[in-house]
């Protein structure tokens, strides 16, 4: 168990920094959130880590430096202009809106000096473009989402207003409308059994099937639950046949109320 | 308090002096960032672009610490989204907003500038100071690191974690004096 705790020690620096792979990240953030040690040491080298950053500043040269404060400034007077008020947007779509603005207004340019021969052979070139740039726009899109969940995650299971309830080997963690199971011990299962996640309504008495998942080798598991956390009342964890199941059919390793 | 803190509460307020003051502290930090991971001047051009329109477009994004750092963090991981697109470092993620108390505070982050920060990394050895910049602005794995250094994994953890307490260490001497 000591030696479990030392290895997952050993990558808080690696969360810090930045280098861990996506699901060895979640893990670590989870021992994070329940190790006053290793929130201590996190918070100390991810302020280092922070830093790391300042050494990559760059004189920018004036022509690009204009040209890009230019353009954003372009968009900010229009929007006070007409009174916009900020919310929030995905990455990918300003990526996607200075993208196309550039295209349309070197569109603009070309056809005023090709001929009509050029014309047809340009439209056909923007036409590829366009496909291609809504392909590659549909990609980003997609791994800005799953980008953007991993992160949600990663901030939710840290942060310092979530609330924390202890149980059977982990804990689970609420933010917001967000519900996460995060253990550090779960014992394995045998072939074609299965964790399952189970919600119970406020007021209500029946459980509401959710996921099922297995731990890893660690006996560690981070379950983002898919429920509006401010409808559920209490939790429950039970051990299923592989697939799930409606109502649970074993006694459940814990019912954790939300209180 | 970091300038930055500030001018975002104006911006909140869709103050377009104050989002043009913040592009003028902190673009060439972004386009560094971008610089550096990215490896070409355009595609930092579009980062830079793309994080600050955020800013402009979703300033709630910023829930207070230290602004310097959360930008930071918000260019190194549009880079790894650009990366990732281009299927080159799939992986590697960090959260944007964290919990920063009892680390360095908002102050400190304001009194420290690019040459303190360049200074404190030089004091530390070459292998451990190679490692962590690899591994910041490389946005590539710890088992990538390892293979690209030929360095056994429990070596590249250690000199990371030893290195980024060196640094925690020297930085806060560097800020006293």
């Amino acid at each position: 168990m000591n030696g479990d705790r030392e290895k997952l020690l050993d990558s808080v620096a690696l969360y810090a920094l930045g280098v861990l792979p996506r699901e060895e990240a979640a893990l670590i953030a989870a021992f994070i959130a329940n190790d006053d040690e290793a929130m201590r040491e996190y918070l100390d080298l991810r302020a280092a880590a922070d830093v790391v950053a300042q050494t990559a500043e760059e004189p920018v040269d004036s022509t690009r430096s204009a040209r890009m404060k230019e353009r954003l400034m372009a968009r900010v007077r229009a929007d006070v202009a007409a009174g916009t008020t900020a919310r929030p947007r995905p990455a990918a779509t300003y990526a996607a809106w200075w993208w196309g603005t550039g295209l349309a207004a070197a569109a603009a340019v070309v056809f005023s000096v090709v001929t009509v021969a050029q014309d047809v052979t340009l439209r056909g070139d923007l036409a590829t473009a366009q496909r291609r740039n809504a392909t590659l726009a549909t990609q980003l899109a997609q791994n800005d989402r799953v980008a953007a969940q991993d992160r949600r995650t990663l901030t939710d299971l840290l942060a310092p207003d979530a609330k924390r309830y202890d149980v059977a080997a982990g804990t689970v963690i609420l933010r917001r409308d967000r519900l996460y199971f995060t253990f550090t011990k779960l014992p394995p299962l045998p072939r074609g059994r299965v964790y399952q996640a189970w919600t119970i309504p406020k007021g209500q008495k029946n459980p509401v099937p959710s996921v099922t998942f297995l731990p890893n080798a660690d006996g560690v598991a981070v379950v983002a639950l898919p429920a509006d956390a401010t409808r559920v009342g209490a939790v429950a964890l039970s051990v299923e046949p592989e697939g799930g199941s409606k109502a649970p059919t074993t006694t459940p390793t814990f019912v954790r109320p939300l209180t | 308090m970091d300038p930055g803190v500030r001018l975002m509460e104006r911006v909140r307020a869709r103050d377009a002096a104050a989002f043009e003051a913040l592009y003028d502290g902190y673009h060439r930090l972004v386009f560094g960032i971008g610089l550096r991971m990215l490896g070409d001047p355009a595609s930092a051009e579009d980062l830079t672009q793309t994080v600050f329109m955020k800013i402009w477009t979703a300033p709630d994004a910023f829930r207070g610490g230290s602004f310097v750092a959360w930008v930071s963090r918000v260019a190194r991981n549009r880079a790894l989204d650009v990366l990732r697109s281009k299927a080159v470092h799939p992986e590697t993620e960090i959260p944007a907003e964290l919990p920063l108390d009892g680390a360095l505070d908002d102050d400190v982050f304001a009194r420290l500038d690019a040459q303190r920060v360049r200074d404190a990394l030089a004091t530390l050895p070459a292998e451990q100071r190679g490692l962590i910049e690899l591994g910041f602005f490389g946005g590539v794995t710890h088992q990538e690191l390892a293979r690209r250094t030929d360095t056994p994994l429990g070596t590249v953890k250690t000199r990371i974690r030893n290195g980024l307490r060196r640094l925690r260490a020297s930085l806060g001497e560097r800020v006293s004096q």
